[in-house]
């Protein structure tokens, strides 16, 4: 029962990081129809300004929650802007080219991110300080649930809600789904497609650089790496939940978590990382849609 | 209003539109008819600013718009009402008609204007929560052109919108352009393939063959010449 609750929880902790990634993947395809493969990458990045940050603030006398608060606003912005300029600089110029060239574009600005913050900051891993305070009436249960992955929750639940009001009810998520529905009647109502695919890339980028601060959090160690296996993972679970669909990553994300999880605790831990692409198989296979995907309509 | 002169555009190799002429006043209804692959939806995304000609200007109130984007069109109040109607299928129609008025921020006369398309097609008002897709093809017609009417047009470029309906809805979409043609002073430019009943409606009519303007004139000596009749108009 223990390991049970064990891995239930590491599951949900894991699936919680994934579907902040999963998130701009998404809503990138959504939008552009492209699968932002340096999107990884972003959450990397955002892991390392967090980083950068919190060294920075703490010698600057900053401590408990007002330091992980600045630090998370640093990574969002930071990688915002980097997420923002990766559109500009590899997707945008190639729009109305073939499908292929921003997706091999994509991938090259995976490498290049990669070999990016190996140079400027390190080839090994760094260790990463725990950010979040200790919650006092975690204590009785400290065994069980610790304060980080509490607030790894919470976080990843208010920023989903966040997400879901913003697509919902404003304005400018009436334009996002306008523009991903049909673009060239979206720009017949008046939408500037230009702005609508950067906020995209924006918000996506934003979320991913929360992932990157809370994963730095969890694991206590980040390296130049660790946005290449997380981002396929993220990859896998918007897929699995149907890729376009918001709610879709989301439960892709946590069905992936979980299945990694009770993989790692009742088979092995070596399997882990593999259950993740055996999950996408089969349902690509079973399912080709995803879990929340749309049926297959689309023309060819 | 309105003025076109020497549109060129190109598909590929192909010329799509060879040299086209055309003027619209304020106020007026004019028809643009045609044989299919006769490059009326071509001319229309031409002003709109979807396809920018590769060659020749189009003017709007006198301004030169060649190569404007559509959403800055938009916002002078040329609107296009595209063919097939092209509904967001997943919003609601309240949110359809909500991104026809994306660009305005005055409130208060957005909601007269939402009552004066709900007025026009009172269905419209019942289906208000109703996705978009749900909709028979008629009423996404009406909504498409409600959509339209909530940014406030000055001019109206409506593309085949009697495409796929039924006798009856066709007269009553019909005569709805008349009414906001009167109503609201709008200026329409419609392209038709049904061109008697464009005729009927319509002050002025073109006639495209092929990329190029072979005939234009009033609506009623359109409709008399027999002649004209007989080689456009299927008798």
């Amino acid at each position: 029962m223990e390991l049970f609750l064990d891995l239930l929880i590491s599951g949900l902790t894991k699936g919680s990081i994934y579907a902040l990634i999963a998130l701009g993947y998404t809503m990138v395809y959504g939008i552009v129809g492209l699968i932002n493969f340096a999107h990884g990458e972003i959450y990397m990045i955002g892991a390392f300004i967090a980083l950068i940050a919190s060294l920075a603030l703490s010698q600057a006398g900053l401590a408990g929650w007002g330091l992980l608060v600045s630090v998370a606003a640093a990574a969002v912005v930071y990688s915002a802007m980097y997420g923002w300029t990766v559109e500009k600089i590899a997707y945008k110029p190639l729009r109305g080219s073939s499908r292929l060239s921003p997706l091999i574009s994509a991938i090259g600005m995976s490498i290049f991110l990669q070999n990016y913050v190996q140079l400027l900051q390190s080839p090994n891993f760094l260790t990463f300080p725990s950010l979040v305070p200790e919650l006092g009436f975690l204590a009785p249960v400290s065994h069980i649930v610790n304060s980080t992955q509490l607030f790894i929750w919470l976080a990843t639940a208010l920023i989903m809600t966040a997400l879901t009001v913003l697509i919902k009810f404003t304005r400018l998520g009436l334009s996002m789904r306008a523009v991903s529905q049909d673009p060239d009647m979206a720009r017949l109502s008046g939408v500037n497609i230009d702005r609508v695919i950067s906020s995209t890339f924006v918000i996506g980028s934003a979320l991913a650089a929360v992932g990157g601060l809370l994963i730095g959090c969890y694991m206590r160690q980040i390296d130049f790496y660790i946005g290449f296996l997380a981002g396929m993972k993220a990859f896998t679970a918007a897929v699995l939940g149907g890729i376009g669909s918001i709610p879709g990553a989301v439960l892709g994300a946590l069905v992936l978590g979980f299945a990694e999880s009770f993989a790692a605790g009742f088979i092995s831990s070596d399997y882990e990382d593999a259950v993740a692409f055996v999950l996408l198989i089969v349902i690509l296979i079973a399912r080709p849609g995803g879990l929340m995907g749309a049926a297959q309509t689309q023309k060819v | 209003m309105l003025k076109l002169e020497g549109l060129h555009t190109f598909y590929g190799n192909i010329e799509a539109l060879k040299g086209l002429d055309l003027t619209v006043e304020e106020g007026e209804i004019i028809a643009l008819l045609g044989a299919n692959g006769a490059g009326k939806t071509t001319t229309l995304n031409c002003i709109s600013g979807l396809i920018p000609p590769r060659r020749g200007r189009v003017f709007f109130d006198g301004e030169d718009i060649t190569g404007h984007s559509p959403e800055s069109l938009v916002a002078r109040g040329l609107i296009e009402v595209p063919e097939g109607r092209r509904i967001f299928p997943a919003l609601t129609v309240m949110e359809n008609l909500k991104m026809g008025a994306y660009l305005r921020r005055d409130q208060p006369e957005i909601s007269r204007d939402l009552d004066y398309v709900f007025n026009l097609f009172p269905i419209l008002r019942a289906r208000a929560g109703q996705s978009g897709g749900t909709l028979s093809g008629g009423e996404q017609q009406m909504l498409a052109i409600s959509r339209a009417l909530m940014g406030r047009p000055r001019m109206l470029l409506l593309d085949e919108p009697s495409l796929g309906l039924a006798p009856l809805i066709i007269r009553n979409i019909f005569d709805i352009i008349r009414q906001i043609n009167m109503e609201r002073g709008t200026t329409v430019l419609l392209v038709e393939q049904n061109a008697n009943l464009a005729l009927k409606v319509a002050d002025r009519a073109y006639i495209l063959t092929t990329g190029l303007i072979t005939l234009s004139g009033s609506a009623e000596v359109l409709m008399a010449d027999e002649g004209i009749r007989k080689a456009y108009l299927g008798g």
